[in-house]
């Protein structure tokens, strides 16, 4: 499990599927445009894009949910048509609907027994997921009475059923609060040390900054960047935030080398450019005020979103 | 094999989990004791009424049951994307679909089973005969039952909720009105043959399961008719659920 084995964990090679539109189903829209990509064993992909870019259409098109126009699929190893890759393999769909006349036990207990599980082995993994994605005590509760949240944190057990070596996430956070997007967070991280492989799509860039060895950038349909975030974002530093007091806004509309200012109470926070930090310390001393703090500022993922999609 | 068992095995319990069953179950039951009341108002007080209410409670509650689950079996799990994680798991659609054929026919052979105990504790209320035939008729409304749910299962494959419940049900009637169809040229003389014969091969032949009259009149019934019935239902089963696993194999959910 985990790392063993030197084939990639997903591959897809000009993988591409469009949709029929109009009454008469005569026209075509394409959803997914030549994707080829190579995920290897291990790493943690963020998966991106802004709504109807193609992300979901592409994790049904590797589940089976959807068939391909063209193109192929190997996950795990194996044609992504086959069934063998299915046992070692997880999935959390988006806003996952489960069933409402069961209750979290019993509905892992369904899932272990499509693995193929024996009894005693569904129990144990059952409990053990559920105290993982914090449902331990809401075990025997029918589903019908979980809230958008609880429902996702079920969603996320049956995913993790199987110790699958690869687990796809359909917006893992969606409808999640803090403490419940800290525990998913703390789930990816954990598959990642233990060398399992997670590609998950979102559009919250925070969450992939801070979880992804990769990124995938999908904009209408076509991956338009893949690689590692040191890799695709700007490292060089753009500019320096300084934060200043005792001064007033008539002495900051001198300074040299200001990009930018926001009044945050009696203080500033100035955006500098990096050449010109030393004249305006200066001034600001000079005007009887105080440097409290200088920051660099690095392009973020969100940035590097907003540039890419054109916004 | 086990995992259409554990398919089998959730639909059973999503379907005894549905308030509507127990009250096509109540309603059925409640016919059937009523056959007592009929008996003391009929001029023969023959027990004959209490055996033709019975078997028809079970055969009219057992198909609204059949329909109104059957046609969800499949469409609601699309529509509600419950589906989407099983799938992903390794489940064939074939075993999906199969499993869920067993697991509401099972529940049908509960309710069959329990309708059955009703009529024979109504009969014994009025010191009737029990008679053994009975279960003959028993056996061939369940066959249809096990028809109807197959009929719900193909059209909830491939539409939703709503269409399949109207396909099912035209269907049903038109089923149970065979010989009418057949006989279609003497009320309107310009149909062509070619269209009354091919309906009335292509419908489900339900009157050609129904055996209520004959038993309920003590008219014997073969092993050899019953022989018959069983494989022109088991015929009919194969190509419908053949016909619901292609349609179903080759859907996309968007």
């Amino acid at each position: 499990m985990g790392n063993s084995g030197g084939t990639p964990a997903l591959e897809t090679t000009g993988l591409s599927k469009s949709y029929p539109t109009g009454v008469l189903h005569r026209g075509r829209r394409s959803a997914l445009e030549e994707l080829t990509l190579s995920v290897p064993r291990g790493e943690v992909f963020g998966y991106l894009g802004p709504n109807g870019a193609g992300k979901t259409t592409t994790l049904k098109l590797l589940l089976g949910l959807l068939r391909p126009d063209r193109g192929a699929a190997r996950i795990l190893g194996v044609p992504h048509t086959e069934r063998g890759w299915r046992y070692r393999a997880g999935y959390l769909p988006e806003n996952p609907y489960l069933y409402d006349y069961l209750t979290p036990l019993e509905y892992l207990d369904y899932a272990g027994r499509l693995f193929g599980m024996p009894r005693p082995e569904r129990g144990e993994r059952s409990r053990q997921v559920l105290e993982r994605v914090g449902l331990a005590a809401s075990a025997r509760i029918p589903l019908r009475r979980f809230s958008k949240g609880m429902l996702q944190r079920a969603g996320l057990a049956q995913a993790l059923l199987n110790d699958p070596e690869l687990v796809f996430l359909d917006e893992p956070m969606s409808g999640l609060d803090p403490l419940g997007r800290h525990m998913v967070k703390e789930v990816i991280l954990d598959l990642r040390s233990r060398g399992r492989t997670v590609i998950f799509s979102t559009h919250i860039l925070s969450d992939a900054e801070s979880l992804c060895d990769r990124v995938g950038l999908l904009r209408a349909g076509r991956l338009v960047t893949v690689g590692r975030l040191d890799e695709i974002l700007r490292i060089d530093v753009s500019h320096l935030e300084v934060l200043v007091s005792g001064v007033g806004s008539v002495i900051l509309e001198r300074l040299p080398g200001l990009k930018g200012r926001r009044a945050l109470g009696e203080r500033w926070s100035l955006e500098v450019e990096e050449k010109s930090l030393g004249t305006v310390v200066q001034a600001v001393q000079q005007a009887g005020g105080r440097v409290l703090s200088v920051l660099p500022v690095r392009e973020s993922l969100e940035d590097y979103f907003l540039r890419e999609m054109g916004a | 094999m086990t995992r259409i068992v554990a398919v089998a095995a959730n639909t059973y319990r999503e379907t005894v989990r549905e308030r509507v069953l127990y009250n096509l179950v109540f309603f059925a039951l409640l016919m059937t004791v009523s056959g007592l009341v009929m008996k003391q108002l009929s001029i023969r007080q023959d027990e004959r009424i209490i055996k033709d209410i019975g078997l028809a409670a079970m055969e009219l509650f057992g198909t609204l049951i059949a329909v109104f689950i059957g046609v969800g079996l499949v469409s609601k799990e699309i529509e509600r994307r419950s589906l989407y994680p099983l799938l992903a798991k390794p489940l064939d659609r074939s075993e999906f679909v199969l499993g869920k054929f067993a697991g509401l026919g099972f529940t049908l052979l509960v309710n069959v089973g329990v309708m059955t105990a009703g009529l024979y504790l109504t009969l014994a209320a009025t010191r009737g005969a029990l008679d053994s035939n009975l279960l003959k008729a028993v056996y061939t409304i369940f066959l249809g039952l096990l028809l109807v749910v197959a009929l719900a299962l193909l059209f909830s494959a491939v539409s939703s909720s709503m269409l399949a419940a109207v396909g099912t049900v035209i269907l049903v009637v038109a089923g149970r009105f065979s010989d009418v169809i057949r006989n279609m040229k003497q009320v309107a003389p310009a149909t062509p043959d070619w269209l009354s014969v091919g309906l009335y091969y292509a419908l489900p032949n339900f009157a050609s399961l129904d055996l209520k009259r004959r038993v309920v009149h003590l008219d014997p019934v073969s092993a050899t008719d019953l022989a018959w019935i069983t494989l022109y239902a088991a015929a009919y089963l194969i190509v419908v659920l053949g016909l619901a696993l292609t349609v179903f194999r080759s859907r996309e959910f968007v």
